[in-house]
């Protein structure tokens, strides 16, 4: 799904220290990878670079999809892209109104079901973006770019302003639905505990700006989801393995 | 409701000094006037049409300018979003221009313009645009990053990011700077008509007081202050409307 070779970018001119150096990377359909690392090493970096937003030195990044037309990239930040001046279902036209939806059927259709997936109330429709409390407002964010129907999500700290009862609802419902759908997930975050709930894999990003460790997570248990993994044994194993490796990535 | 009742309230407690002062002395009453002569004068220029036809006029001019204006000073100011080049140019020439006194334009203004109406149009114009382009620029450039990131990241063409976010979050920018032209639009044809003119209030204003006619020249007053809220009332209003939404 997504390829990155020998990456490199620097926000200053040619010859000045690089924030992102000969870093490579896969994720793979279905696949939920997460990236932990100290604060500035790069990570919302990274990820504006898949997006498209910074345009990298060197490398490579491939984004493979059958279908050209089709968006292969959704964007969810941390604070919420909604805009003020519309109710919440204006706001899920978007992908419409740009041309970027088949129908408006499609779009209802597809409303209807991410709301019943992320347990929202219809009413939510007809209120605007401020009305609504953070965890909703990140709800909504997160259906306004599945409605553009992306291939990968890049997911940067969303859940780390949500209280953490939301938050473990959120992951559970995201959780199923990279699974469901078949999509493939890219998040960073600074929690340790909801890197290793959600993920397949962990990337360790150290202050040079490559990677230093990868973490394969195997729960293999047949109804794995977030909320369930957190209290097996293996969770606290993998937790004390990241933790050292952070420890030693942090402190360089 | 117990409010209501206060608002009047000054306005007739001012009323009522101006009458004690005044009443039965005509020689107070050649400077000040009076409330009842206001009154009388009030009715007497109703009645010959006068007070609604140079009220309409001055009314015609700052309307006329203020629309103009408005809609070409928001359009010049959003426009300015497409490119930079072009804003860095137009900035340094737009606040000169805005912070000229409109006093410095009138008597060329009325030279190139005329005595007529048009003149005056075109004072209350140049008042308005400069605000609008300011204000509209400066709204089209503060739109929140995170919502030009969004339309960057799901590929919204320029046209599309312009349509669909620096238009509808620059609106608030474009209706403050409504609620402060329509003001300028007002004082820009007043000047106008204050230093060269065949009608309008200020016309009717500078004429009176030529001949010591302190009772036309207050009612002209009056009438400026009852367009002027009238005006505004107008743009709250549109405010309402737009905001709403
Ligand atoms: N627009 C920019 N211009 C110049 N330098 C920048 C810019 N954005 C980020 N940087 C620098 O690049 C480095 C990486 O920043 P980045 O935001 O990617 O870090 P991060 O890993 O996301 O940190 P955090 O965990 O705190 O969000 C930092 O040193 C930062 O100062
Ligand atoms: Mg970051």
């Amino acid at each position: 799904m997504l390829n990155i070779s020998e990456l490199s970018f620097t926000y200053g001119k040619a010859g000045s220290p690089w924030t992102i150096k000969d870093l490579s990377l896969s994720v793979g359909k279905n696949e939920i990878v997460s990236i932990l690392g100290a604060s500035g090493c790069g990570k919302s970096t990274l990820l504006n670079l898949i997006a498209g937003l910074l345009l990298a030195q060197t490398g490579k990044i491939e984004l493979s999809e059958s279908d050209k037309s089709k968006q292969k990239i959704g964007y969810i930040f941390q604070h919420d892209p909604l805009f003020p001046w519309q109710n919440v279902e204006k706001n899920l036209q978007l992908s419409l109104k740009l041309g970027k939806a088949p129908s408006k059927e499609w779009i209802d259709k597809h409303i209807e079901q991410y709301f019943k997936l992320f347990h929202l109330d219809k009413q939510v429709l007809k209120k605007f973006p401020q009305e609504l409390s953070g965890g909703m407002r990140q709800r909504v964010s997160i259906i306004q770019a599945l409605l553009f129907n992306p291939q990968l999500l890049l997911l940067d700290e969303p859940f780390s302003a949500l209280d953490f009862y939301t938050k473990l609802c959120l992951e559970d419902e995201f959780f199923q639905l990279v699974k469901e759908q078949n999509k493939a997930a890219l998040l960073v975050t600074h929690d340790i505990e909801e890197a290793i709930a959600m993920s397949d894999r962990i990337l360790i990003m150290s202050k040079n700006g490559s990677f230093s460790n990868e973490f394969i997570l195997d729960f293999a248990t047949e109804s794995r989801l977030p909320s369930t993994v957190r209290s097996s044994s293996k969770f606290a194993q993998y937790y004390g393995q990241i933790w050292s490796e952070l420890k030693a990535v942090i402190a360089q | 409701m117990k409010l209501l009742f206060l608002y009047p309230l000054p306005l007739i407690i001012f009323i009522a000094i101006w009458h004690f002062l005044t009443v039965g002395q005509p020689d107070r009453q050649f400077i000040f006037s009076s409330p009842s002569q206001v009154l009388n004068t009030c009715f007497s220029l109703l009645k010959s049409g006068e007070l609604v036809h140079q009220t309409g006029v001055t009314v015609f001019e700052a309307l006329c300018g203020f629309i103009f204006g408005t809609v070409i000073g928001s359009f010049l100011g959003l426009s300015m979003w497409y490119s930079r080049t072009v804003a860095k140019i137009a900035k340094p020439y737009i606040t000169a221009i805005a912070t000229i006194p409109i006093f410095a334009l009138a008597p060329i203004i009325i030279v190139w313009f005329g005595i007529g109406i048009l003149s005056k149009v075109m004072l209350a114009f140049l008042s308005t645009v400069t605000v609008s382009i300011v204000q509209s620029y400066q709204g089209a450039m503060s739109v929140e990053p995170r919502f030009l990131r969004l339309m960057k990241v799901v590929g919204a063409s320029r046209w599309q990011t312009f349509k669909h976010v620096v238009i509808p979050s620059s609106l608030i920018w474009v209706i403050n700077a409504m609620k402060l032209s329509i003001g300028l639009a007002l004082l820009g044809a007043f000047i106008g008509e204050f230093i060269s003119a065949e009608e309008g209030l200020g016309y009717m204003i500078v004429k009176a007081s030529g001949l010591y006619d302190m009772s036309t020249v207050l009612t002209g007053v009056i009438a400026l202050a009852a367009i002027a809220l009238f005006l505004t009332g107008i743009v709250d209003q549109i405010e309402k409307r737009l905001l709403k939404q």
